[in-house]
């Protein structure tokens, strides 16, 4: 209280908007309701941005990471070489690469069969996690099997299936991979490179340690295996999370800017406020002109209470905002905890500034209005 | 010259849309410390003019004001603001305290902004001086007219002016308060030798002035 006391003694213009506003509190309430809407429409839209963007690169996963390359058809190559898989394997000096064949074929076990893409990989381990099983360094013998065929065919490791009469032991079920890939093994099996028919590839997937190494590798692929001919297409996923991540960039700009549109209402309400105010309380300006307080003073009086209703109001929008943002993220990623990271607070204090600034704007013609009255007009009835 | 304030020729012209209303004519005016002036005169005839033109609230059309010897005819808003606090005590009809201070926050408030530590010491002292030392944390809403206009005399003393202007003081009061009132004033341009200039219809207040001028239609009688 005293501190209170301390604040208003030093600072008089607060002392009397604080008064001021507890004159008419229903009004200064709705005023502050103005810009709590604002603050808080702002700031959780720009949270509900975040997370929906957090979502987003959850279900991409770290795809980013993965390049595919492929034999380039218009040029009349159907697959890949060893050669070129060998050149692939000099240009990426970051990450592991993975030749792979594939087809379609029969796969049953027991009396159940189903027609799945085969995949014909030597290191799949470089692409995929186990669910129950072990994924072998090497596949020379067995099979992994997707989780949705898994599932089709009922099958756990130990089992044994039959992939176009050949038996395979199941050395693992894979994990369900969730979002986008290269090379989905949800609903495929795969086997060693050799049991697939051919002697080249239909692609090469890279999967670098970060998305740098994997553009990087990309660039290089290219350069090694394109100079002379156009012998593959390189394909970066990292294209579509670039193009994602700016999609997220303009929504979030969007939504930002509906928010600020009830600020902007908001800051009208306080301008109509403080108009009636100081229009009802012209004599006492006029008073307060006629003992010996400056323009200055006045201007700064009504200032400060116009920055005392957006003060209020984006205090109680952040808080609102925040717990808002606590259950947006409980609810859609299943994390609290999400709410507080950097982008949010910076939505948080973006939303907060606003809603001071346009108080104080909204106060700032009033104030000039008052405090250029002539005291003798405003004190004649 | 010893006169605390005085006008010289001074004229107040109104321009109300082709139609131009001379409020003051050719005015000469003076007042002394501790002096006590009652200006009386019928409704229109320009005293409240008169007292806004002493009170640098307002400008005369033509003529001079001087300030303690200082011509303070031309200055800018800024200066007549600083002279109307170091100078000038008002005092309203209706009183014209703001509601949403107390008592004692009425007095202080022509010292609120700028700092001055004994403010707060002075404005208790006044108001104890005016019998309103049990009323200080009394908004206005909770005092009578009489109480009402004793805190307005002492926020109009709490800068030590030189000068006490008052726009009918006793116009809201009945005979018995007026009266209080005006044993105020008396009080205090004796004590502190302050010249009191008091507009006023009330026929009482002629027993307290040493001088009484009369303004007919804008001019001095
Ligand atoms: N701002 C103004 N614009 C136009 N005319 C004005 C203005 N102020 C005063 N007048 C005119 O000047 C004249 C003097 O007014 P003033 O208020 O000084 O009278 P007064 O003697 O104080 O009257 P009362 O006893 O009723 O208060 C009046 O005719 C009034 O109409
Ligand atoms: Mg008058």
């Amino acid at each position: 209280m005293s501190v209170l006391d301390d604040l208003f003694r030093r600072v008089p213009a607060l002392l009397m908007a604080r008064r001021n506003l507890s004159r008419n509190r229903i009004r200064s309430g709705l005023a502050v309701l103005g810009i709590i809407i604002g603050v808080l429409a702002i700031a959780s839209l720009g949270m509900f941005g975040t997370t929906l963007r957090t979502g987003a690169s959850q279900q991409l996963g770290d795809i980013g990471n993965e390049i595919s390359v492929s034999p380039n058809f218009q040029e009349g190559i159907e697959e890949l070489t060893e050669r070129d898989v060998d050149e692939i394997r000099r240009a990426v000096t970051d990450g592991a690469v993975v030749p792979v064949r594939s087809e379609s074929r029969l796969v049953s076990r027991g009396d159940r069969q189903t027609v799945t893409t085969v995949y014909g990989m030597e290191n799949p381990g470089a692409l995929y996690e186990a669910e129950q099983g072990r994924i072998p360094d090497r596949l020379r013998q067995g099979a992994l099997v997707g989780s949705g065929t898994a599932g089709l065919l009922d099958v756990e490791p130990g089992n044994t299936i039959s992939v176009d009469g050949r038996t395979y032991r199941v050395a693992a079920v894979l994990a369900e991979q969730g979002g986008i890939s290269l090379v989905s093994p949800n609903n495929a099996v795969i086997v060693p490179v050799e049991d697939v028919n051919g002697t080249g590839y239909s692609q090469v997937v890279v999967s670098a340690d970060s998305g740098q190494a994997a553009n990087e590798s990309a660039v290089a692929i290219r350069e090694a295996l394109n100079e002379r001919e156009q012998r593959v297409s390189v394909f970066e996923l990292q294209s579509i999370t670039a193009g994602i991540n700016e999609f997220f960039g303009i929504l979030n700009a969007f939504l930002i800017g509906i928010g600020s549109i009830s600020l902007v209402v908001a800051g009208v309400s306080i301008l109509n406020v403080m108009l009636m105010s100081t229009i009802e309380r012209r004599q006492e300006i006029g008073v307060l002109r006629a003992v010996g307080v400056q323009r200055g003073d006045v201007i700064r009086m009504i200032l400060a209470e116009a920055g005392l209703l957006g003060v209020a109001g984006g205090v109680i929008g952040a808080i609102l905002a925040v717990g808002a943002g606590v259950a947006l993220n409980a609810f859609v990623l299943n994390d609290p905890l999400a709410t507080f990271q950097a982008a949010n607070l910076l939505y948080i204090v973006l939303a907060v500034g606003f809603g001071v600034g346009t108080s104080v704007l909204s106060g700032l013609y009033p104030a000039w209005k008052a405090a250029n009255e002539r005291p003798v007009e405003a004190l004649r009835k | 010259m010893n006169h605390i304030i005085e006008l010289q020729r001074v004229w107040k012209r109104y321009d109300t849309g082709g139609e131009v209303v001379e409020a003051l004519k050719d005015v000469d005016f003076h007042a002394d410390p501790g002096e006590f002036v009652a200006v009386m005169g019928p409704s229109g005839s320009g005293k409240s003019t008169m007292l806004n033109v002493l009170g640098l609230l307002d400008t005369p059309t033509e003529g001079t004001v001087y300030l303690d010897g200082q011509d303070v005819t031309d200055l800018s808003d800024r200066e007549m603001t600083v002279h109307r606090k170091r100078f000038i005590g008002f005092i309203f009809q209706s009183f014209h305290l703001i509601p949403t201070l107390s008592a004692l926050e009425n007095v202080e408030m022509p010292t609120l902004f700028g700092d001055d530590p004994t403010a707060r010491d002075r404005a208790t002292h006044l108001l104890e001086r005016v019998g309103l030392g049990e009323r200080l944390d009394h908004r206005p809403d909770q005092l009578s007219g009489g109480q009402k206009q004793r805190v307005a005399i002492a926020r109009a003393l709490i800068n030590e002016p030189r000068i006490l202007l008052a726009d009918e003081p006793t116009g809201n009061l009945d005979r018995k308060t007026g009266r209080s009132v005006l044993d105020l004033f008396d009080e205090i341009r004796r004590e502190d030798d302050v010249a009191v200039i008091a507009v006023t219809h009330d026929p009482q207040l002629g027993d307290y002035a040493d001088r009484t001028v009369e303004l007919i239609d804008g001019r001095i009688q």
